[in-house]
């Protein structure tokens, strides 16, 4: 364990742990676009900056994403002083301008005060602000169906080829995952479209309620050694157990 | 024209088999077809165990790689700073004239290809226009025809 104090309150953190954990294990509301759980670190809102320092810094600061900053002995984290609140709403400035139609991105600016943005509007801005979730969960799922293509203001996710993605198999990590909604999808129970590509749903024997796609249910069949009478029947217990499972195989579960 | 695509696993074989090879295997197939054909993207994230997806990312980022054919001569106007200052707007539009192709087209007959770069590095002699793996300094509007049968 190391001591940090966080907003004047000394707290204790995991070794090897970031620092947005920490903060928000304390209950402190820091923005964070680009961050989950299920996935490394990545640092590309530059929403969670905060300001640091320690005792023997005499005085020096420096502004850090915190999810990208691992806690160390001594630390003095300030998560909301003047310069890190301006820091924000630059930011978020510039997110507004990049995805003008966003409700996610202006609901979170406008509790910033940013109401609209300062910069010229990006004509033809999409709700995607490449925070790179969606393809680092479609990585860690072990598909890659979709990735970040070209570069600079070209720069956009899509599938290889722009065609529909051969290594996709419907599972909506990326749309669940994604934090603007951008990633659209639609499923009536029967059939799943995503990125371009259909999807048939299977179903459960016991209650007719759809499961997930034939192709992640051959996939994880194939590929991760779970029974293929597995999905047939789907009541909670079950259920349970393939979540223990696919934590297992995606090493989501932590090491206690 | 149908598309040779033999050449690619030889090509491959060049390279040891690991995800670390695929930009010198990218560079090698972009040499030998003047683009990358998407039948050798395929070969490659096969032969190497790495998804279609990184081998289209990484393709689709350098601009050294095409997705498209590209003709015989490439011809690479500098816009860069020094060269835009220099008058390269002129230069670029006589291009344009005389291949009648804007800057990321190809002629059809497969010959030219027109292309606008951010700065090659040699600002000394600014207005620059690199002909395939040739650099022409100085360049006047007036002499764009007679660049084009050169190079």
């Amino acid at each position: 364990m190391v001591n940090i104090t966080i907003n004047g309150k000394l707290v204790q953190a995991y070794e090897d742990e970031m620092l947005l954990t920490a903060i928000r294990r304390e209950n402190i509301d820091i923005p964070a676009l680009c961050h989950h759980e299920a996935v490394e670190p990545y640092g590309a809102c530059r929403l969670c900056m905060v300001e640091i320092t320690k005792d023997e810094w005499d005085g020096w600061k420096n502004h850090v994403t915190s999810c990208l900053y691992p806690v160390e002995e001594g630390l003095i984290v300030n998560t909301h002083t003047p310069t890190v609140i301006e820091l924000r709403k630059t930011i978020l400035d510039l997110f507004l301008a990049g995805s003008p139609r966003s409700t996610v991105i202006r609901k979170l600016a406008a509790e910033y005060g940013v109401t609209k943005t300062s910069y010229e509007e990006v004509p033809d801005g999409t709700d995607c602000i490449l925070c790179g979730l969606c393809t680092r969960v479609c990585d860690k799922m072990g598909f890659s169906a979709i990735s970040a293509v070209n570069r600079g203001h070209g720069k956009e996710i899509a599938p290889p080829l722009n065609e529909p993605p051969p290594d996709c198999v419907g599972c909506l990590s990326c749309a669940y995952i994604c934090p603007t909604r951008y990633i659209k999808f639609t499923d009536d129970g029967k059939t799943r479209k995503i990125w371009g590509r259909k999807f048939k749903l299977l179903h459960c024997e016991k209650t007719g309620q759809p499961t997930i796609t034939e192709e992640f249910a051959r996939y994880l069949v194939k590929n991760r050694q779970i029974p293929e009478d597995y999905f047939k029947i789907n009541d909670l217990s079950h259920r349970k157990e393939l979540a223990l499972k696919m934590g297992e195989i995606t090493q989501w579960g932590r090491e206690e | 024209m149908k598309l040779d695509i033999t050449k690619v696993p030889a090509i491959i074989d060049r390279h040891p088999r690991k995800a670390s090879s695929l930009i010198m295997i990218l560079q090698d197939i972009q040499k030998e077809y003047n683009y990358l054909p998407s039948e050798a993207l395929h070969k490659t994230a096969e032969a190497l165990d790495v998804p279609m997806s990184k081998v289209y990312s990484v393709a689709t980022f350098y601009n050294a790689f095409s997705l498209k054919p590209r003709g015989e001569k490439v011809i690479r106007v500098c816009v860069g700073t020094a060269c835009h200052i220099r008058g390269s707007r002129q230069i670029q539009e006589q291009f344009e004239h005389h291949l009648k192709i804007k800057p990321g087209e190809t002629t059809p007959d497969m010959k030219y290809s027109l292309e606008v770069v951010g700065c090659v590095g040699a600002c000394a002699m600014a207005p620059v226009v690199m002909i395939n793996d040739k650099y022409y300094g100085t360049v006047k509007a007036n002499r764009i025809k007679q660049l084009v049968g050169k190079g």
